[in-house]
């Protein structure tokens, strides 16, 4: 029980907080900006963990130095999704009533199913359901007390660096303040002479990259097959409902705050908890504070 | 000139017709597979199996029925992992698709599924991957379970296994999955039976995500015997997080995993010395057809077999091959030659009492070098245990 | 809101179920089962998710306690007990669960229910743990024709306390929140009290369907009942089908199980990407789903 207050523990949920993080910042970017609920999102980042793979396995090519392919393809896809789907039909309406909006919102669930079997059994049909994996930077490192993977100190520090990254241009720059205007209210934004139309794609591929970006660094340390994403989807969507829907600094510390729940909590109570504390404690969280934990009020309709 | 050309070519059409019409049909054989969903995982490394042996029979000519050769053509589907799915596949199958023979779907589950399916049609089926105590509850006659790896025979052998390796301390955890928890109910008091001490005793749900308190207790227990009842995805993260904190007792048992192929491409050496669940090695030389099987394996698909799915499939189509050459495709005669005939697989001898297979032990595999041996029992070992 | 349009061809379709099974073969006998058991399960989730507007992508959540409880009174009890126990059980989780729920809004929502789902999930894991039961195998089911009765009966059920509620205060309360909740609230209807009851309500039944279909596995599996592609197979079906409209269900459960049946034997291979597919070309092309293709031919709505 002394071992809580370890550094070991601490590594470990840091490293669980950031890959959330990373893959949760991608599925708030484009609900906040398009308020579409992507359920494909742990697909995409399937296909960066197969990118990851076949580019390790077949070029001989570092995960590491594979990521902007995978960013880049899934970006490709989000360019597609939009070219192809968001722009033509009702979708392209995007009128900001109530009633139409509703039923939008029903049917882009219907888009992202549709997309998710179409990725993950693309996938099955091209890379049969046998799961994949392959060794890189596994050796262990030895700091203060604490044992890390080279591979998952690795997948940590990008995910810092891409955190860091993103609350710098959030904070800074013009970008990151058209951004949270678009979230906040995307007719303001308008009003206000920012090319919503054009911060939507950007925003659409962004989101896509990261999921995939994700999936990268996720394909070092588990296995890699067609069905993997589901929990990616799962957990995104529990960190950013928790952060608060478009409040992308509020997800960003809610990723953290949920990989803390899920290993400080089992150290608490028992391994056999684990899922149940999860869920628990988004389920209870958001029956005490609809809105989410950390939202500030986000225009939703 | 033309009536020349037109002569010929009518000449050839009716040869062609007359030779398909002397040509045998093939022999259809139907079943389902998990293509997608949650065993789309494992389903391949049985798929696999059934693919070789298919090819290889119609390479040599044709699949052996009670003297006459005919071919082999596959008719299946995708269950999409859903076992009531899966027996609605093979009531189309047997009813709608009238297929000649049918082979098993991947997975205890959908194996189960099935069984009413096959008993209310009187329609015998060889089957692979399923092991649960459950099985011995089906109705015999129109199914067979040719694995080993039953929990309560699993429990007491690995137990003599873990003593005979000198541990005295063992940390058992275990996922809250059917199969897992099967066996740890067996195992819990085969360890006190056989006088080993349980220092940790712990359950974790299968979407774990971090081991790391689970494996800190381990280490801190001084537990010098690590049994893990994981599932794949488990056993990865135990070997990755295990490796990183150290968790180094001499003896580790992974109960599925280390023989898939993608465990040993991630861990390579460092996953040396686990103990796993199988009961099929090509190494041991007391069975004529393991060896050839597992290198026709390895070049066709260019990776190991798994030694407990990959073996399972290809044994039970060995049977079938057997009993069919035998008696033919009548069902009645095909359940009695099945029930009471002992046959040669890549696996040694195997007859059946009942569903279960009473030839094949209980049986374990170390990974040593890079190659996995059978350990245990000493019977059918093909090398000695050797702590890590 | 063209009463004979809607209740004619209902009552064809159930004249046609009636007359089914003396023609039906035992294989087509389990696609009109199966399609009985979409029905019913659909047009209960209507009852919430499109009459009130709350979208619930965790509905399996019902059919897995009905199921659990079915299989906790397996041979303690005749099946006529537990059955209805089964949906007694779901229901009273609605009911306790309902209010603090149904506080949360939109998106909010929409993620909850599928934690919701998620949660009870690992919770029963828990409970078969702490029961010792590790492999329940259940033997001596119902045959095919019966359970095909019984889930007709629902079905048929489903569709007609949709009718009903439509026609009455509850129904059109629950229309009204749905349009704009806040000024429903201010003409007086009983916002929390309705919502609570159609959420209730599409409980029940669908809880009756898990006691039924949980039979038919032999063995039984929680990951297989609480599975999360049931939630968005409802979902799907409801959308397709017309979400405002009892056709819906009918119409969605059919289209999709028919195309399904269809397509599995003849692509096997494609056949969950050109579903997939099909998914998208619906959003793009009928978004008022199939019931508002029919409902144009008719009086405006």
């Amino acid at each position: 029980m002394d071992h809580i207050f370890s550094g070991q523990l601490l590594f470990s949920a840091l490293v669980l907080g950031s890959l959330y993080m990373v893959a949760a910042l991608g599925l708030n970017l484009v609900y906040g900006t398009l308020r579409l609920l992507n359920v494909a999102h742990g697909d995409l980042a399937m296909l960066g963990a197969f990118t990851a793979f076949w580019c390790f396995t077949l070029l001989g090519l570092s995960p590491l130095l594979s990521l902007p392919l995978a960013a880049g393809l899934c970006a490709l896809a989000a360019w597609l999704v939009h070219a192809g789907l968001l722009t033509r039909g009702p979708l392209a309406a995007r009128a900001f009533d109530g009633e139409v909006l509703q039923r939008l919102e029903a049917n882009s669930l219907l888009i992202f199913i549709g997309l998710s079997v179409i990725l993950q059994n693309v996938a099955a049909l091209a890379f049969t359901g046998s799961p994949r994996a392959y060794r890189y930077l596994d050796g262990v490192i030895e700091f203060a007390g604490v044992s890390m993977t080279g591979h998952r100190l690795a997948a940590l520090t990008i995910a810092a660096v891409i955190g860091l990254a993103a609350l710098a241009i959030l904070h800074f720059s013009r970008y990151g303040l058209a951004i949270k205007a678009m979230i906040e209210s995307p007719m303001a934004a308008e009003v206000v002479g920012i090319d919503v139309r054009r911060f939507r794609l950007g925003a659409l591929m962004t989101g896509f990259a990261l999921a995939g970006v994700a999936g990268g660094l996720i394909s070092m340390s588990e296995q890699i097959s067609p069905f993997m994403g589901f929990p990616v989807t799962i957990a995104s969507f529990i960190v950013i409902i928790l952060g608060g829907l478009g409040n992308l600094r509020g997800g960003m510390a809610a990723a953290f705050m949920l990989a803390f729940v899920q290993v400080y909590g089992v150290a608490l109570t028992s391994p056999s908890y684990a899922s149940v504390l999860l869920y628990g404690v988004f389920v209870g969280a958001l029956l005490l504070r609809p809105e989410g934990l950390l939202a500030r009020r986000v225009a939703s309709r | 000139m033309r009536r020349f050309f037109a002569a010929t070519a009518a000449a050839v059409i009716i040869a062609m017709g007359l030779g398909s019409a002397l040509a045998s049909d093939p022999v259809r054989i139907g079943f389902s597979i998990a293509q997608t969903g949650l065993f789309s995982q494992a389903a391949p490394s049985q798929m696999t199996a059934y693919e070789l042996w298919r090819d290889d029979v119609n390479a040599a000519g044709g699949l052996n029925v009670a003297g006459e050769q005919r071919m082999v053509e596959f008719v299946f589907y995708d269950d999409e992992s859903d076992p009531s799915k899966t027996a609605q596949i093979y009531e189309k199958l047997i009813t709608d698709d009238q297929v000649d023979l049918l082979i098993a779907p991947w997975g205890t589950p959908s194996h189960l599924a099935l069984a009413g399916v096959l008993e209310a049609h009187q329609f015998p089926m060889v089957g692979n991957t399923a092991a649960s105590v459950a099985i011995r509850e089906v109705a015999p006659g129109n199914i067979w379970f040719p694995t080993s790896a039953i929990p309560d025979h699993i429990g007491p052998n690995l137990a003599a296994l873990a003593k005979q390796s000198g541990v005295t301390k063992v940390a058992v955890i275990a996922n809250l999955l059917p199969f897992a928890q099967e066996n740890l109910q067996f195992l819990v008091p085969a360890l006190d039976a056989e006088g080993i001490e349980i220092v940790v005793n712990e359950s974790y749900p299968p979407d774990i995500a971090d081991m790391t308190t689970l494996l800190v207790e381990i280490k801190e227990s001084g537990a010098d015997g690590v049994i893990a009842l994981s599932y794949p995805a488990d056993s990865f993260l135990y070997q990755g997080q295990a490796t990183e904190l150290g968790v180094d007792a001499p003896f580790q048992f992974l109960l599925v995993g280390p023989t898939i192929s993608a465990f040993a491409d991630a861990f390579g050496e460092g996953s040396s010395g686990l103990v796993t669940l199988g009961h099929w090695s090509p190494h041991q030389d007391a069975w004529p057809r393991a060896r050839p099987f597992y290198d026709a394996y390895v070049e066709r698909f260019g990776m190991r077999p798994d030694y407990l799915d990959t073996a399972l499939a290809y044994m039970s189509l060995e049977i079938l091959e057997q009993a069919v050459a035998e008696v033919g495709l009548d069902h009645d005669k095909l359940r009695e030659v099945i029930s009471s005939g002992t046959f040669e697989t890549i696996n040694g001898p195997v007859h059946f009492t009942g569903v279960e297979n009473d030839t094949t032990p209980t049986a374990f595999l170390q990974l040593q070098d890079g190659e996995m041996h059978l350990v245990w029992p000493a019977s059918i070992a093909t090398a000695d245990y050797m702590p890590r | 809101m063209n009463r004979t349009a809607t209740i004619l061809p209902l009552l064809l379709v159930l004249g046609f179920g009636i007359a089914f099974p003396s023609w039906a073969g035992s294989y087509t006998l389990i696609v009109g089962l199966l399609l009985c058991q979409w029905i019913a399960l659909t047009a209960s989730w209507t009852l919430c998710g499109g009459l009130a507007g709350y979208i619930s992508l965790g509905h399996v959540v019902f059919f897995g306690i009905g199921g659990y409880t079915s299989m906790l009174l397996w041979q303690v009890v005749p099946l006529w007990i537990a059955v209805p126990a089964g949906g007694l059980a779901a229901g009273l989780f609605a009911l306790l669960i309902g209010a603090p729920v149904l506080r949360v809004r939109g998106p909010y929502f929409v993620i909850l229910t599928l934690g919701i789902a998620e949660l009870v999930k690992y919770l029963v894991l828990l409970s078969e743990k702490e029961l010792g039961k590790s492999s329940r195998l259940i033997f001596g089911v119902p045959s095919n024709e019966t359970l095909y009765w019984a889930l007709l009966a629902l079905a048929t059920l489903a569709i007609v306390i949709l009718l009903i509620v439509r026609e009455t205060r509850l129904g059109h309360g629950l229309i009204a929140l749905r349009d704009d909740e806040t000024a429903a609230a201010t003409v007086g209807v009983p916002v929390a009290r309705y919502k609570l009851a159609a959420f209730t309500l599409s409980a029940i039944i669908p809880g009756m369907v898990g006691a039924l279909m949980v039979l038919r596995s032999a063995y039984f599996d929680v990951t297989q009942l609480f599975n999360a592609e049931i939630s968005f197979a409802i979902v799907t079906m409801a959308i397709i089908g017309g979400r405002d409209d009892p056709r819906g269900a009918v119409l969605g459960a059919g289209l999709l199980l028919l195309i399904s049946e269809f397509l599995w034997a003849r692509a096997p291979q494609i056949y969950l990407i050109l579903l997939g597919v099909l998914l998208i070309g619906f959003v793009l092309f009928l978004p008022r789903g199939l019931a508002g293709l029919l409902s144009r031919r008719g009086k405006a709505s």
